[in-house]
């Protein structure tokens, strides 16, 4: 006990950058969601099949994989270009900015199809009146799409998240400084790492159950006048 | 906009790439590995490479920079130009020299077999025939054991762990393993109370390398050369012996 306040300090800024790194992805994942689902139902034939092949190739490989190589190859990559046509010099990717990334785009394909299937459950009828009315496209998406997507997404969004936040821990195999990396180390350090990663499983625990919280909150705004089921 | 954007983006690439080029030197350490390197309760960095790391920066009169990354990532992390050097208790083995290069080591910790106290039998070859011998699995010192003692009777371990908690309880003769993780992680605990080392060190540099090097790029030659440089001044100059009695009760130079 003695320890995990000692090393409080390391727990709390590792805590800190593992929420950065789950909000800033989540951002990232959110327009590439909203993006990929955008394609996916365009009448473009081109746009579907890029959509399509970023879920298929994302959601097919193991994120860990996929951080690694941004991380280290991406590095690589980026570099020999650099050197081959003398464009830039010598880039180091930040362990911030590539984990932020891989985790974004990938978690970016499940939201392509979280929301896919949100705006397709959605009455082709509803969108059909409204243009019958007279609505512009954009007066039919936040008053007919937008709310009623949200309220179906919501499930399969909160699903991601969670899954999204605990994704996280794997950017400490490239050594960000996370909750989980600053608990292994701290355990390690003090031969106590069971003691460290209990406590990381709670500090994990506190963090979804706060979004827990939150979402419920939201599945009640979005779904006023909607019969409980 | 958009042009302009990208603009500002490349600009800021090119106006922070050179830095890398120039000093100071990056070191690659761990810091999960005890007592070699460690993190302490504030997070800085200490431990027995992190000296040495230290005392040959001091010796090469350079600039350093210790960056931290998880083991795995180690030599990647090294060949992606994350940092110039590794080091992190890396043993030399012939597998690593396919992706980097080693310096000369700057320790390596002799091979101990550990026995009940006031055992009847002797580390060689005859003593250890028809003993039961654990080692852990896929080891330097599996291949040893092999080697050394092909008439004791082998017992593998996935992990260091159950060998000594197999030994505590009766169920081996006596175990093979680095000298320095027996002391630490069994002889000096309350489970390892009636067990001593047997004989003496085994050093074989066919199953057990060279020891433990700095390792850096293939072809980074001047800074190999000046590590080696590094190494020997601070064996001659006592700033080695200084560091090592800092943490261990003997020299783990291992000459």
């Amino acid at each position: 006990m003695d320890q995990i306040v000692g090393y409080g300090g390391q727990l709390a800024t590792g805590t800190l950058v593992t929420i950065e790194l789950a909000l800033a992805s989540l951002v990232i994942a959110l327009v590439l969601g909203l993006l990929g689902a955008w394609a996916k139902l365009s009448r473009s034939r081109l746009a579907q099949r890029l959509a399509g092949a970023y879920t298929t190739i994302v959601r097919g490989v193991p994120d860990l994989v996929l951080i690694l190589l941004v991380f280290f190859g991406g590095q690589v990559t980026i570099n020999s270009i650099g050197a081959s046509t003398g464009l830039w010099g010598y880039v180091d990717i930040s362990k911030f900015v590539a984990g932020t990334a891989t985790i974004g785009v990938i978690y970016g394909a499940y939201f392509t199809e979280t929301f896919r299937g949100a705006i397709l459950a959605i009455p082709r009828g509803q969108i059909e009146a409204g243009i019958s009315c007279g609505m512009s496209k954009s007066l039919i998406f936040r008053h007919v799409i937008w709310p009623q997507m949200v309220r179906y997404a919501l499930p399969g969004f909160t699903n991601n998240w969670l899954v999204q936040l605990k994704a996280t821990a794997l950017v400490s195999v490239i050594g960000l400084q996370d909750l989980t990396y600053n608990a292994f180390t701290a355990g390690r350090s003090t031969d106590k790492l069971f003691t460290f990663m209990f406590a990381a499983f709670v500090i994990y625990l506190i963090l979804t159950a706060i979004s827990d919280v939150g979402f419920r909150a939201l599945e009640r705004h979005y779904s006023r006048g909607m019969p409980r089921a | 906009m958009i042009r302009r954007t990208f603009l500002a983006i490349v600009a800021a690439v090119a106006v922070t790439s050179p830095a890398i080029a120039a000093d100071p030197l990056r070191i690659g350490v761990e810091g999960a590995y005890p007592p070699f390197s460690y993190v302490e309760a504030d997070g800085t960095l200490a431990g027995f490479d992190i000296d040495i790391a230290n005392a040959l920066c001091a010796a090469m009169d350079r600039q350093c920079e210790m960056v931290q990354q998880e083991w795995d990532g180690m030599i990647p992390a090294l060949k992606a130009h994350k940092f110039d050097a590794i080091v992190a208790s890396m043993s030399i083995t012939e597998e690593r020299k396919r992706q980097v290069d080693f310096t000369n080591k700057y320790y390596q910790t002799p091979a101990r077999v550990v026995a009940p106290k006031g055992a009847d039998f002797t580390d060689t070859p005859d003593g250890l025939a028809g003993k039961r011998l654990g080692v852990q699995r896929g080891t330097t010192h599996q291949c040893y054991a092999e080697k050394m003692f092909p008439k004791a009777e082998l017992v593998l371990y996935g992990t260091q762990e159950e060998v000594f908690k197999d030994l505590a309880i009766g169920r081996l003769d006596a175990q093979l393993s680095d000298s320095l993780i027996a002391k630490e992680g069994f002889l000096d605990k309350p489970e390892g109370a009636d067990f001593a080392f047997l004989g003496t060190d085994h050093l074989d540099v066919e199953c057990y390398g060279e020891g433990v090097g700095i390792a850096v790029r293939k072809g980074d030659d001047a800074l190999r050369e000046a590590l080696n440089k590094a190494i020997l001044k601070i064996r001659e100059d006592g700033t080695y012996k200084k560091i090592d009695d800092k943490y261990f009760p003997f020299d783990i130079y291992g000459d």
